[in-house]
């Protein structure tokens, strides 16, 4: 017998020492957590979908998502083709100004402020998402956060439209750039987006967009952002 | 990269963000390789151990230099197998690879080949006699390609040596291999 075949023959008969478990010696993971008695139907409603455009050259007719990557409160989908939307103000659907004690009641988790003084306004939607818009470097910037989320990790295509990782101080995140992208908050009609860093800890998701922004400058002003 | 599950390249992607619980699913999915190549080169499980671990943990604080979208698997091999040399150069305690007794069939073992139906465990247990008495060298090369069923690619990371190496190398350890086991070959 030909004895490459023969030794090939053998690996199924070896016998190895058990496999240990291996424990990582990493820094802890953020706890993720979720509102007592938030319906999951309702977390999975408030997710933000983001539908990367990500191959034009396909039929239209084509319209099948193609993928999926979650991370805390933010589901990113690839699409082959970008849904209709328009470009809109940063502050388009994230809900009215509210005091900054309002936005702290409604936000159980560590709420993030802009390093501003004053603060720039808050603005509190269905009373659970809080966002600021503010100037960063001559930019118009916003910040979402959600202090609810049950980040799952689906699938994510490859494409035009670059997905990178991109902690903030050991807290996991995500990087979106290129490409616009459609960006849908519930119940509020979609709109186009640009840059974006989205990040999770504690359970909290908090989500950085600017169109001009890079990657190095949104991970510098997710660390400069102050709890409230 | 055809067939490998494109999962691995989102995980490695929030790895590579920080997302320590997607690493700890890459590892998971590595972990058994990982540890029998630093056994095959240390051929003891405490120390195969400890250079699986720590090389697991020397992957994740190198994972910004790795490249998303290759193959993890070598690249976690490698750093795994050099840390199971430097543990060899540590120590001196060196086990024998064993036969498993007639009967003990790991769990979700598929079902023998027909290679494996003609060969005894007598016929097994000399074979394997017969490669553990070569070199390390030669041992090492024919353990990662027949025992552990790594790609070339993967025998050339875990070794340091480039594929085309890896195929000489193989060649001319079958032949040491067919030298002590030829008179029944």
């Amino acid at each position: 017998m030909d004895l490459a075949r023969e030794l090939s023959g053998l690996a199924g008969h070896v016998d190895w020492p058990p496999t240990p478990e291996l424990r990582l010696t990493l820094e802890p993971a953020p706890a993720r957590r979720r509102r007592g008695g938030r319906p999951l139907a309702l977390v999975l409603a408030v997710a933000v979908l983001l539908a990367l455009a990500v191959a034009f050259a396909v039929p239209q007719s084509r319209a099948a998502i193609l993928r999926f990557l979650h991370l805390g409160a933010v589901t990113i989908e690839r699409v082959d083709r970008l849904p209709a939307a328009p470009a809109r103000p940063l502050t388009a659907g994230i809900g009215p100004v509210v005091s900054l004690d309002r936005a702290r009641r409604a936000f159980d988790g560590p709420l993030l402020v802009p390093p501003l003084d004053p603060p720039p306004p808050a603005h509190l939607l269905r009373g659970d998402t809080v966002s600021f818009v503010f100037s960063y470097r001559g930019e118009p910037v916003l910040l979402n956060e959600w202090e609810f989320g049950d980040g799952f990790l689906k699938k994510l295509a490859s494409g035009g439209t670059s997905v990178e990782g991109a902690g903030v101080d050991g807290s996991p995140g995500l990087w979106v750039s290129g490409a616009v992208h459609d960006v849908f908050f519930p119940g509020v009609s979609p709109r186009l987006a640009g840059n974006v860093l989205i990040w999770e800890r504690n359970g909290a998701t908090y989500r950085l967009e600017g169109r001009s922004l890079t990657k190095a400058d949104a991970v510098s002003l997710a660390r400069s952002l102050t709890r409230g | 990269m055809e067939g490998r599950p494109r999962e691995e390249r989102d995980l490695v992607l929030l790895a590579q963000g920080g997302d320590a619980r997607a690493y700890e699913q890459l590892v998971r999915a590595h972990q058994e390789i990982a540890f029998r190549v630093a056994y095959v080169i240390t051929r003891n499980p405490a120390d195969a151990q400890d250079a699986a671990q720590e090389g697991v943990v020397k992957a994740w604080r190198a994972l910004g230099r790795f490249r998303a979208g290759e193959p993890l698997r070598p690249w976690l091999l490698r750093i795994v197998a050099n840390e199971a040399r430097n543990r060899v150069r540590s120590t001196g305690r060196r086990d024998r690879l064993a036969v498993r007794a007639a009967g003990a069939v790991s769990s979700g073992e598929a079902a023998p080949s027909p290679e494996d139906a003609v060969l005894d465990a007598d016929r097994r247990r000399t074979l394997l006699a017969a490669l553990e008495e070569l070199p390390a060298e030669a041992r090492e090369i024919l353990a990662c390609r027949y025992l552990l069923e790594l790609s070339e690619d993967e025998t050339g990371a875990v070794l340091g040596l480039r594929p085309g190496t890896v195929k000489s190398r193989t060649a001319r350890a079958l032949d040491r291999l067919r030298e002590a086991y030829g008179p029944r070959t």
